[in-house]
Order: structure tokens, then C-alpha cells, then sequence
């Protein structure tokens, strides 16, 4: 009996959704059981999400979270020090890591000390000169299809049928299968050499109980935001050029992050740890000093409190 | 028959669409927000010939789809979690005006705290409304029971509206293949709904739910409510030969699975009973006799089948996805007050699991097994009981540090 389970990892608005989607549809069509599925909070566009893909040869009888998967497809590396999406763990002995890097397998299990198969492609750099934008939801399914072993036809059927129920644009469509079947062909063919998990025996018990002092969904501490580095939501990173900027403060009021500060001589500056990268603040610069840079380089969770 | 990737709430769509629903009043909330959102389109693109409006509030949403209803035409509306119980004094307007509404409700779990992920206190709050309730395994379910959810309403014998329930994320959010049925073999099974006893029209004045003062009169209503969804048993075995005749699919008002020969049974409803179709299987496998019984017609109470596949089993545990605060296992009590004259009863056991989306892991169905097994020998049958994991509660005790709960 086969049975595949592949968990995506990616931020808000960034496709793990689809891609999940992408990757059960080409299983389907592949003639295959399939079932796909996404997991998210209140919507945010740049927290950590996860999305779920079971391909059997036979009905699934699992539902829910995917806790030893086969195949983890990381869609965007700062995950990796996210003490919340812990994307790497449950992954099975002999699975597959996929990360969204521009780094090599190598440079990559050296900064993260990852165990086990490693493939990286920068999926991020390849959506930006295709499509022109940073949503990579048919470049991941498609790295995940080579990986499990599915055929390239099921994958450009996936990619159409699933792209043209979101977009009606045709030019988007097609750049997405372009994009898709690039990734396809780039990455090399895997061998999964996991066997069917043996489940970990986890001690069971009833629930004790506590006093409402501590029951209660009340916070008795302050300050508990500050343990969620949300620069790593970025893609792109605001840069102020001094020699023009005149000290307008716009950038300042318009931050709806309330994180672009003024230094001793007036100049505005941002703190890159909280900074999502919306660029509000290069959009309402009214001199245009303001630009954006591609964000590369991971920021670590502060290391205390959390994990 | 083709098959195609469906979520629970396209299939819920798909159901509605294939109803041919005249009026659809709608009000946003997650999960459930992607059935209307999809219905919109349909009619914007000229897909679907029903009218959309989008209300106010859910208490607005349920009077205007049950006044639609009373007018004659065929009214779909859906909710979920707070949205429903926005929405809840209503509900019981709607069911005393004897109306064939057929709305959806995508489980989720009650706040405080707030969660998005689903358990079933939100429709099991409505079980004494009226409203007679469905609860779905599979997507595919889901559209099945649409159209038979219409059907059995829309019979001169039952005229009460009814809820058909589906799990947010777990089936709402969630795409496996489903088999869209061909229109015209729909309209072979769910004929255009043609009321033949009083509704609004202008050429008809009629007054609807008038003031019944004296309690003779209201409990005339109230009773008759409950011997209607009670006939709804015995139309619901009608409706259930008529879809399989037309669909060849099977939906009986409670689903056994390798319960025949079981001594030792799981009852479960909603999706989370594929996992513990899949638990019997494993426990099958370690030579345990083991059998599921799934709820899905929940109101009217199938009690008597309840009472057959049940009686003789040596230990039963309802794994119930609720809480009644105070009291335990909604539905532990159900099945407890329909096995209680017989002389052939099982150990009943009450087990709380999946509230809020709490995954129910295989060492906590191998840990009910054993339970189970345990009484038959002569030990006790412990109180109502939520299980927990070493690792969740090892959570639990991080998240309580970081909250300064210690």
C-alpha cells in the first residue's frame, strides 16, 4: 500500500494553500486517492501557515494535521528558526526537506545542522522574473510532485485546472505553468526511502484539575509580543537613502507598525526585527527616497523565553 | 461518474445549486464563508437563477430565509459557531412556523477563548429547537445530504427545517474527490417544492404563528413539532431507498462500521469518525473486537436503531466532540437514555474528545480500547473524561509559563 503524506510550510499569501492543493490535484488526476487541506488562524498575510497533501493508492482514512510527514516543503527558510511552525519536525527517517533558498543543500544543512535530504531552490527568485510577484504556490506543488514521483503531464494539468479557478488572467495562467514546470525539471529526481511510521507511544492520561487562577485564557504577563520577530514576514526590506531624504516624517506616521523611528539627527530609521515589509512607507514617500531590497538573510526568534 | 477535487463547503455549494434554491439570505463567518461565497459567484455568473442578499446579522439571516420559506419557495442559508447562536432565538421561530428550510452549519468551537477550529457545541446547542440535524462524514456526504435533507423536509408528513452539519477545517476546508450528481437525475429525486398547505400569497391573507396563550394550546404546537420530526423517521427511510435508487449511495440514519460481530464500540459523529474507523481497524489488527457506530441523524433520535446495533455489545464508549459544562458527553447521555431498559446493555463509558479541533491521537483510542476491555473484567467504569497527551500537556505547562501562570 502507498501512502504519502507532504506537509507545506509558508507565510500568509504566499500559496501553501495552493500549492497543497496543486500537488493532491496532479495526484488525482495521476489516478490516485487524494486529500488536501490547509491550517491557519485568523488570517495574516505573512504569519506562518501549514497545508497538508495524503496521496494513497487506496481510501484515506486519516483527516487533519500531518504529524510525520514524508516530504516537508519549506516555502520560506525563515520558518526553519520559527519556534511556532517547527516545520521540520515528526519528518520521517529517510524524507525529504525542500527549502526556499537560494543557498545550496550544502550551505544549508552547515547553517540549520538539518539530518536527512535536502534539496533547495530559490522558487522566490524564479516567481519574481517569471511572474513579476512573490506568490509561489504552483512553483512549490511543482517541486513537491517531482519529489513524490508524479509525471509532469499530471502537474501542468494540476497547475491549469487549479491556477484558472483563482485567476481568470490567461497570461498569469500561463506563466504559472511556465513557472511550475521550470521548478519540475530543476530540481533532481528523489528516492523517498521512508517506511510507515511506527506511531511514538505517548503517555495518556485525564485531564487534572487546576484552580481558575491559572485555568483562565488570561495573560498575567506583559511584553509577550515582543517574543514574535515579525521581520520575518518580509520579502522585501525598506532602504532609506540619506542624501535625499529631507526629514519629512511621512514614513514615519504612515507605518501602521509604529516601527520606523527618528535617530539624533532626524533621519528616519526602521527596526528590522518588527518590520513586515509591507511598504507602506516607500508607497507614501513623497520624494521617493525610499526603496525596497530583496530579503535574504534569515532573523532568529530571540533564542530565550520561547522553545 | 466523474469525480473532481472538492472542499466540504463547494460540495455544500454544489448541493445547493443542484436544490435549484430560490432565496438565499447570507451573512458571512468562518469556515463557513466560502458556501456563500461560491454561491455568489454562481449567480453573478449566471450559473444559478436563485436570489442572493446579503443581510445584516445572522438573527436577520435565519428570519429571512424562514419567511422565504414561508412563502413557498425552496430557502438555503448557512452559519456557523457564533453566527448560530447570533441567530438562536430564531431558530426556534423558524421550526414552530413549520417551514422546510434547509440550512448548513460548519462546526466550530464555542468562545471563550476564541478558536476557529471545530467541535459540535454550536449545532448541538439547536438540538431542541426543532430543527432536525444530519451530521456528515465525507464531502461527498455533504452534497448527498442537501438533496435528501430537501426531500425530507419538503414531505406534507415533516414540514420542519433542518441543519446539515459539517466539520470547519476538518471537512469545510478540506478537498477529496466527490462525484457531482447530473441535474436532471437530481430533479428525478427532489421534484420542485409545491406546498399544498397554507402559505403567503397575496391572493391567500393568512396570519402565521399566532399568540397561543394557555398552556393547552402552546403544548398542542410544541407536541406536534415533536411527533413531526418523530415521523421524520419513518420519511427518512423512505427518502434514504429513493436516493440510493436514483444515486446508489447508502445513507442510513446511523452507519456501522465491522460493528456486526464488535464487543468493544466506538460511537462517534462528523469527520473525526474516519479516525476512529481507522483506530477499529488497528485494534482489529491486535485481535480486539472492535466496531464503530456513527451517528448521523441526530434529531429525530434514531433511538430504536441506536437500541439494535448496540444491545449485546459487551463496552461501548461515546467519544463525544462536546461538552455540556457541568454535566459532560451531550450525546453519552443520548445513547445512555436508549439503552437503559434493555437487559442485554453495555458498559457505557464517556470520553470527550476533539473539542476545538484537539486531534484524537492512536494512543488515546488504544487507551479507550483498553478501558473498555478493563471493565468487562470487573473494573470500574470511570466518570466522563477528557484525555490528554504527555506532549500536549507539556504545552500546555510552556504556553502557562509564558502567561505567567505558574
Amino acid at each position: 500500500m502507498l501512502m504519502l503524506r507532504v506537509r507545506f510550510h509558508g507565510r500568509g499569501g504566499q500559496g501553501a494553500k495552493v500549492a497543497s492543493r496543486v500537488l493532491g490535484t496532479a495526484a488525482f488526476l495521476e489516478g490516485y486517492y487524494a486529500q488536501d487541506f490547509p491550517l491557519y488562524g485568523a488570517e495574516r498575510r505573512g504569519a506562518p501557515i501549514a497545508a497538508f497533501t495524503r496521496i494513497a493508492d487506496e481510501p484515506i482514512m486519516e483527516r487533519g494535521v500531518i504529524s510525520e510527514p514524508d516530504v516537508v516543503i519549506v516555502m520560506d527558510k525563515t520558518l526553519l528558526r520559527d519556534h511556532q511552525a517547527k516545520p521540520l519536525s515528526g519528518l520521517k527517517k529517510g524524507g525529504v526537506i525542500f527549502i526556499n533558498t537560494p543557498q545550496s543543500p550544502e550551505e544549508a544543512r552547515a547553517e540549520y545542522t538539518i539530518a536527512g535530504q535536502i534539496i533547495t531552490l530559490d522558487l522566490t527568485k524564479i516567481c519574481l522574473d517569471i511572474l513579476q510577484r512573490t506568490v509561489i504556490s504552483s512553483l512549490a506543488g511543482a517541486v513537491a510532485a517531482k519529489i513524490v514521483g508524479l509525471s509532469e503531464a499530471s502537474l501542468k494539468a494540476a497547475v491549469e485546472k487549479v491556477i484558472s479557478e483563482i485567476v481568470t488572467d490567461s497570461v498569469i495562467l500561463e506563466k504559472n505553468i511556465e513557472a511550475a514546470l521550470y521548478c519540475f525539471h530543476a530540481i533532481p529526481a528523489v528516492e523517498l526511502k521512508t517506511t510507515e511510521a511506527v506511531q511514538m507511544e505517548s503517555r495518556v492520561f485525564t485531564m487534572p484539575f487546576e484552580p481558575a487562577a491559572i485555568s483562565s485564557p488570561a495573560l498575567n504577563t506583559t511584553g509577550t509580543t515582543v517574543l514574535r520577530k515579525t521581520g520575518n514576514w518580509r520579502v522585501f526590506r525598506p532602504v532609506w537613502d540619506y542624501d535625499a531624504c529631507n526629514k519629512c516624517q511621512i514614513c514615519v506616521a504612515r507605518c501602521p507598525e509604529g516601527c520606523i523611528l527618528v535617530n539624533e539627527e532626524g533621519f528616519p530609521y526602521v527596526d528590522y526585527e518588527n518590520c513586515k515589509g509591507c511598504l507602506i512607507c516607500v508607497e507614501e514617500c513623497p520624494a521617493k527616497t525610499l526603496g525596497k531590497e530583496r530579503e535574504v538573510h534569515a532573523k532568529a526568534d530571540s533564542e530565550e523565553v520561547i522553545g | 461518474m466523474k469525480k473532481e477535487m472538492l472542499t466540504g463547503n463547494a460540495a455544500a455549494a454544489w448541493g445547493v445549486r443542484l436544490a435549484e434554491v430560490d432565496y438565499i439570505p447570507a451573512f458571512p463567518v468562518t469556515p463557513q464563508t466560502e458556501i456563500i461565497e461560491t454561491l455568489a459567484r454562481w449567480i453573478a455568473d449566471g450559473d444559478m437563477a436563485s436570489r442572493f442578499v446579503t443581510m445584516d446579522s445572522e438573527h436577520s439571516m435565519i428570519t429571512a430565509a424562514g419567511a422565504a420559506s414561508a412563502t413557498g419557495v425552496r430557502a438555503f442559508t448557512a452559519t456557523s459557531s457564533q453566527g448560530l447562536l447570533y441567530g438562536f432565538e430564531m431558530l426556534y421561530a423558524v421550526a414552530g412556523w413549520r417551514v422546510p428550510l434547509v440550512m448548513v452549519n460548519v462546526s466550530r468551537g464555542l468562545s471563550a477563548p476564541i478558536t476557529l477550529e471545530t467541535d459540535h457545541n454550536d449545532v448541538l446547542a439547536a438540538r431542541d429547537s426543532g430543527f432536525l440535524q444530519i451530521h456528515c462524514e465525507t464531502c461527498q456526504e455533504v452534497l448527498d445530504s442537501i438533496l435528501m435533507a430537501y426531500r425530507l423536509v419538503e414531505d406534507e408528513r415533516v414540514l420542519l427545517p433542518i441543519i446539515v452539519n459539517m466539520d470547519g477545517f476538518y471537512l469545510s476546508f478540506t478537498r477529496e474527490p466527490v462525484e457531482v450528481p447530473n441535474l436532471e437525475r437530481v430533479r428525478n429525486f427532489l421534484p420542485p417544492y409545491q406546498p399544498k398547505h397554507a402559505f403567503f400569497k397575496a391572493s391567500q391573507p393568512m396570519a402565521q404563528s399566532v399568540t397561543a396563550l394557555g398552556g393547552s394550546l402552546y403544548s398542542y404546537f410544541k407536541y406536534q413539532m415533536h411527533l413531526g420530526s418523530q415521523k421524520a423517521l419513518e420519511v427518512y427511510k423512505e427518502v434514504c431507498v429513493e436516493f440510493e435508487k436514483e444515486f446508489g449511495r447508502h445513507y442510513d440514519t446511523i452507519e456501522g462500521y465491522m460493528l456486526d460481530d464488535a464487543d468493544y464500540v466506538l460511537v462517534m459523529t462528523n469527520s473525526f469518525s474516519t479516525l476512529g474507523k481507522a483506530a477499529v481497524k488497528r485494534a482489529r489488527a491486535r485481535g480486539i473486537k472492535a466496531g464503530l457506530l456513527r451517528l448521523r441523524l441526530l434529531r429525530p433520535f434514531p433511538a430504536e436503531n441506536i437500541q439494535r446495533a448496540l444491545t449485546g455489545k459487551r463496552a461501548v464508549a461515546v467519544i463525544d466532540q462536546n461538552i455540556s459544562v457541568g454535566k459532560g458527553g451531550i450525546l453519552h447521555s443520548d445513547v445512555a437514555s436508549c439503552l437503559c431498559n434493555e437487559k442485554q446493555r453495555p458498559l457505557l463509558f464517556s470520553f470527550i474528545g476533539g473539542l476545538g479541533g484537539k486531534n484524537i491521537s492512536p494512543g488515546e483510542f488504544e487507551f479507550i480500547f483498553t478501558e473498555l476491555i478493563k471493565a468487562v473484567a470487573g473494573e470500574a467504569v470511570e466518570p466522563s473524561q477528557l484525555l490528554y497527551t504527555e506532549e500536549e500537556w507539556q504545552e500546555m505547562v510552556r504556553l502557562k509559563r509564558i502567561a505567567g501562570k505558574e
